[in-house]
């Protein structure tokens, strides 16, 4: 489903070259739920864009859905995203001026999508908020809004889903249920699920894991 | 329609109101001057073709020859003819002098006739001309002839039956003709009044319409074969005053339509910004679900399209309503029937919303298809993607742009932009000293400065744009009002120094003595003119009714109770231009001496018997002269003098009028002290009644500015909006440091303060100097340099920016500490 081999990201600074990892190897295959740890500030965040397209590394290849995304440019990588990659925010990046329905339905309209509506509506009702569909993201519980942030993720039926700290920014009760629902989801839609977080629990309930420490990924915690 | 839903989204969000607000108002700017000046001036043209009831006429001072009637039939062209000529009529009782006029078929070829069969009948326009043998009159001389619809009237040595009364016709004009009433007949009639010997005066006419270039060719060749004796008349001789009022006005508008189209320019550059800094995170988030950049380009022109459309039908509508405002605020003025409104002003309503948005918002919202995806987990990045420099040079070309385009004149629109490219630098510049002036001074002080000028220098470059934002605003502002008051006040220091600044009215009888004999003490020379105040009753014992009156100025005077004076002599500003001036005869009658314009309004000829009353008393007396007054001299006059004794039965005061130097204003309130009943008045509240006149012509302006004022209050708003997060963050990190509400509203408040204290000033300061190059450019007046202007912008920028800014930030400041926590910073 998704692969990456030899990849780095390196920085201009003040101070010369950063080299924030290298050479990189990862792959995951359909259905598969890896989870990234690391510390803050290790690079996995940076790691997650790359494997999503969102950046390109400075060095290696990712491959997503048997296309070489390091070949293509940025509006071929958002064509080769739209419909088939979900994402879920630490910081959920609902937008405020739309409810929680429309912050849903966005996805499905910006691919051209009649059944928006519907669709986003049934997507909400999947993680318990049929009741705020009118409702503002600032009207919403960090865990609620976390729980559109998953309907809007998954209201596109995604292949692969990319989920950043999705429970950094909750307490530790919601975020195990937000994080119960994502699972949920993952195993029902038989979604490929990448995610990146510090939290050893978390990590835990992926099938596969992976530390990244020093610019390296190691499969033991060190 | 994806674009649509966003834009109702953002819209219900919140998010772009004061953009939408600013593109109405900026489109109802334009529309509604343009609708105003499209009529108006099609209302003119029409007029003025009208007045002449032709294209173009051909006078000569003998009968038209038929050769030149076909010659110019044989270019395509219609003809009418007119003799006008004074003469007399006759019936049984009595005779008249009238102004006759003999027209042919056809006439008039431009404006319309209108007629009553019978008096009290409903006016129409006739179909055609008097038929031959009869004739129609002005409605008064059925009264002067006491002759009826139906019964007959000799002229000369023919005999015409009355079948009408004529009510309006087009080419009435002045002169002889506009005094004496009308007889209009057939001009096949003419031959048989033998009126038309040899030194008869006789004005005759051919009338033109048709093509330009056939009028051109015709009359070109006649004038060239004729010589002087020929006179071509054209519309625009006929309505020259009036285009040349109404073109004036159109340039004014134009400048404060353009004024406004600016203002609100910098408001949608300001909130456009504002959303598209807000719209990062959304279009990055986009961006990673897969929307492309040409997606996103689509989505931001489509969302500016939609909101272009709605805007402008909204500001067009308003413009609509703001143009039937300004008609209804100068109908009196117009006095003359409108074309219908054209769609034009619509589509340029919707030109000037498209060329702000593009010129304005486009190269802003468009830098969003770059928002780069990696955003949604790095939010540091795509913090420098709107840039500056690109979208403030398209707002500079759209500004020049518009302007050319609703100027239409080229010295208007380089003066304009001259003023606004060096009020804008000026401002920048000065500002730019004052703020980064502050932020040395602050940092040298200490924690006590520092603190105190925070956010006017921890901001520098937002407090920047803020003073130039509302500065711009302020001025345009300043600008309209310095122009309009300062071109007054220029005008009233060209009036003469010595001319009279006092009145004194309302001096009893037996008060004058004392007063004449105050006023000599202190050497000041005047003289007295005795009073009554009465009203117009009859006329040639006929009463007079304001609804008999077609003016607005008539019937304002036959409603009005006016002043009336005897004299013996006649004052230098007078001139006699017909009758005889009573003097020092001993002559019983009673007489009155009537001022020409008056007359003519009023309808008064020389020989009428005009009744005035007073208090239930009666006075009749007959017009025996006309005078013509030169009201500029500021001395006492009157519209109607009487001869001495005329009035002696009316309540009478006197009144004076003198120049009082300064120095010796005491004078005055000694005089005033001694007798109460004297009502003294400033010669300024003389001027200040010229001043309302020309203010009542200016209240369209005062639309217009209230636009200006909008847009500004928008500016303001928008310039809020901008830096209310950061102030919602740092009242919150204050709270949460100890500062106490108290203190940071101080601190807000004191920001305020700074800034609108520098935008006022600057805006004074700058308007002043703008206000003096238009005085020179445009009217060729110069105005002294007023600081006053820059103390009083100063205090009007402070309360403006203060009550806008407690208005619009106060939400900012209630942010509790927990935020803080809660959004992480």
């Amino acid at each position: 489903m998704l692969e990456a081999s030899a990849l780095a990201m390196r920085f201009e600074a003040p101070e010369g070259r950063i080299s924030l990892f290298e050479n990189l190897d990862l792959s995951i295959d359909a259905g598969d739920s890896l989870a990234i740890l690391g510390t803050s500030g290790s690079g996995k965040s940076t790691l997650l864009g790359l494997l999503a397209g969102l950046d390109l590394p400075s060095g290696g290849r990712v491959s997503l859905a048997g296309q070489d995304l390091t070949a293509l440019d940025e509006d071929e990588r958002a064509a080769l995203r739209s419909g088939r990659v979900g994402f879920v925010f630490q910081a959920f990046h609902l937008l405020p001026g739309l409810t929680a329905l429309e912050n849903v339905m966005l996805p499905a309209e910006l691919a051209g999508e009649r059944q928006a509506r519907p669709q986003a509506a049934a997507a909400l009702e999947r993680v318990g908020l049929a009741d705020r569909v009118a409702h503002y993201p600032a009207q919403l519980s960090g865990g609620e809004q976390q729980r559109v942030a998953l309907a809007r993720a998954f209201v596109s039926r995604p292949q692969i889903l990319f989920a950043d700290e999705p429970t950094g920014n909750l307490d530790h009760h919601t975020g195990e249920q937000v994080i119960d629902r994502l699972f949920a989801l993952n195993r029902d839609y038989g979604t490929t699920l990448i995610l990146v977080t510090h939290d050893q629990a978390v990590a835990g309930r992926c099938a596969r894991v992976r530390y990244l420490r020093d610019g390296a990924l190691a499969t033991e915690a060190g | 329609m994806l674009a649509l839903r966003l834009l109702y989204r953002d819209w219900r969000g919140g998010e772009l109101r004061l953009l939408a607000l600013a593109l109405i108002i900026a489109v109802a700017a334009v529309t509604g001057v343009s609708w105003l000046a499209d009529r108006v001036a099609g209302a003119t043209e029409a007029r003025a073709a009208d007045l002449l009831a032709a294209d173009r006429a051909v006078e000569y001072p003998r009968a038209i020859p038929d050769a030149w009637q076909s010659e110019a039939e044989s270019r395509g062209l219609t003809t009418a003819r007119t003799a006008v000529f004074p003469t007399v009529v006759l019936n049984d009782q009595a005779s008249r002098l009238v102004s006759a006029k003999a027209v042919s078929d056809r006439y008039p070829l431009r404006g319309s006739l209108r007629i009553q069969r019978g008096p009290g009948a409903e006016e129409v326009v006739p179909d055609g001309i008097p038929a031959p043998g009869t004739a129609w009159i002005e409605s008064r001389l059925l009264g002067l002839l006491d002759v009826s619809v139906g019964e007959t009237l000799e002229i000369g040595a023919h005999t015409l039956e009355v079948a009408g009364i004529l009510s309006f016709e087009p080419d009435r004009g002045q002169g002889f003709g506009g005094l004496a009433p009308r007889l209009m007949f057939n001009h096949a009639d003419l031959p048989a009044t033998e009126l038309l010997g040899e030194g008869s005066r006789v004005r005759h006419k051919l009338l033109l319409a048709g093509p330009l270039p056939a009028l051109d060719g015709f009359t070109d060749q006649l004038v060239a074969r004729e010589g002087n004796a020929v006179e071509i008349e054209r519309p625009s001789e006929q309505g020259r005053g009036a285009s040349e009022i109404i073109e004036q006005a159109k340039r004014f508008l134009g400048l404060a339509a353009l004024l406004t189209v600016i203002v609100a320019g910098v408001a949608v550059l300001l909130t456009v910004r504002h959303y598209a800094e807000r719209q990062i995170t959304g279009v990055a988030v986009m961006r990673a679900i897969g929307a492309t950049r040409r997606q996103v380009l689509a989505l931001m022109i489509g969302k500016l399209l939609w909101l272009g459309l709605f805007a402008g039908a909204i500001g067009a509508g308003l413009g609509y309503l703001l143009h039937l405002g300004m008609l209804a605020l100068v109908a009196e003025l117009l006095d003359t029937r409108l074309p219908p409104a054209g769609w034009q002003p619509l589509a340029t309503g919707w030109l000037t919303a498209a060329a702000a948005l593009v010129g304005f918002a486009l190269p802003t919202l468009a830098r969003l298809r770059n928002a780069p995806p990696m955003r949604v987990l790095r939010q540091d990045l795509g913090s420098g993607l709107l840039g500056a420099g690109v979208p403030l040079l398209a707002a500079a070309g759209v500004i020049v742009a518009l302007m050319a385009w609703q100027a239409g004149d080229l010295r208007v629109t380089l003066s304009v932009l001259g003023a606004v490219t060096a009020t804008l630098a000026m401002l920048t510049a000065v500002a730019a000293a004052v703020v980064y002036g502050a932020r040395a001074w602050s940092r040298r002080g200490g924690n006590r400065r520092l603190l105190w000028l925070t956010g006017f220098t921890r901001r520098p470059v937002t407090a920047i744009i803020q003073i130039v934002a509302v500065g711009v605003g302020l001025m345009s502002l300043f600008l309209l009002a310095v122009v309009r008051n300062d071109l007054l006040s220029a005008w009233e220091s060209e009036i003469p120094a010595d001319a009279p600044n006092q009145f004194l009215i309302n001096i009893q009888p037996d008060e004058l003595d004392g007063v004449r004999s105050r006023l000599a003490e202190a050497q000041i020379d005047t003289r007295f003119y005795p009073m009554v105040r009465a009203r117009l009753t009859a006329l040639n014992d006929a009463p007079v009714q304001a609804g008999d009156y077609d003016s607005a100025q008539a019937r304002r005077l036959a409603r009005r109770e006016f002043n009336l004076s005897w004299t013996t002599e006649l004052q230098a500003d007078n001139r006699l231009v017909a009758g005889d001036w009573w003097g020092d005869v001993d002559d019983p009658r009673p007489q009155l001496s009537v001022e020409t314009d008056f007359a003519e309004e009023i309808g008064v000829e020389l020989g009428d018997r005009m009744t005035f009353s007073s208090g239930g008393q009666r006075v009749t007396a007959q017009v025996t002269s006309l005078r013509e007054v030169r009201w500029e001299s500021f001395n006492v006059n009157f519209f109607v003098l009487a001869s001495p004794g005329t009035f002696d039965d009316l309540p009478a005061t006197w009144l004076t009028s003198f120049h009082l130097p300064p120095e010796q204003g005491q004078v005055l309130n000694d005089l005033v002290r001694t007798y109460p009943s004297v009502t003294p008045i400033d010669v300024s509240s003389v001027l200040r009644i010229v001043r309302t006149i020309i203010d009542q012509g200016s209240s369209v302006v005062e639309l217009m500015a209230l636009l200006t004022l909008a847009a500004g209050v928008l500016v303001l708003l928008a310039a809020l909006q901008i830096t209310g997060e950061q102030r919602r963050f740092e009242s919150a990190l204050l709270r949460a440091l100890g500062a106490s509400g108290r203190r940071i509203r101080r601190m807000a408040r004191l920001e305020f303060w700074l800034v609108g204290l520098v935008a006022g000033g600057l805006a004074g300061l700058s308007a002043t100097a703008a206000g003096m190059v238009v005085a020179e450019v445009l009217f060729s007046l110069d105005y002294p340099f007023r600081p006053l202007t820059l103390v009083v912008g100063a205090l009007v920028g402070l309360v403006t920016v203060w009550a806008a800014g407690a208005l619009g930030a106060r939400r900012y400041y209630r942010a509790s500490p927990m935020r803080l926590l809660r959004e992480g910073g």
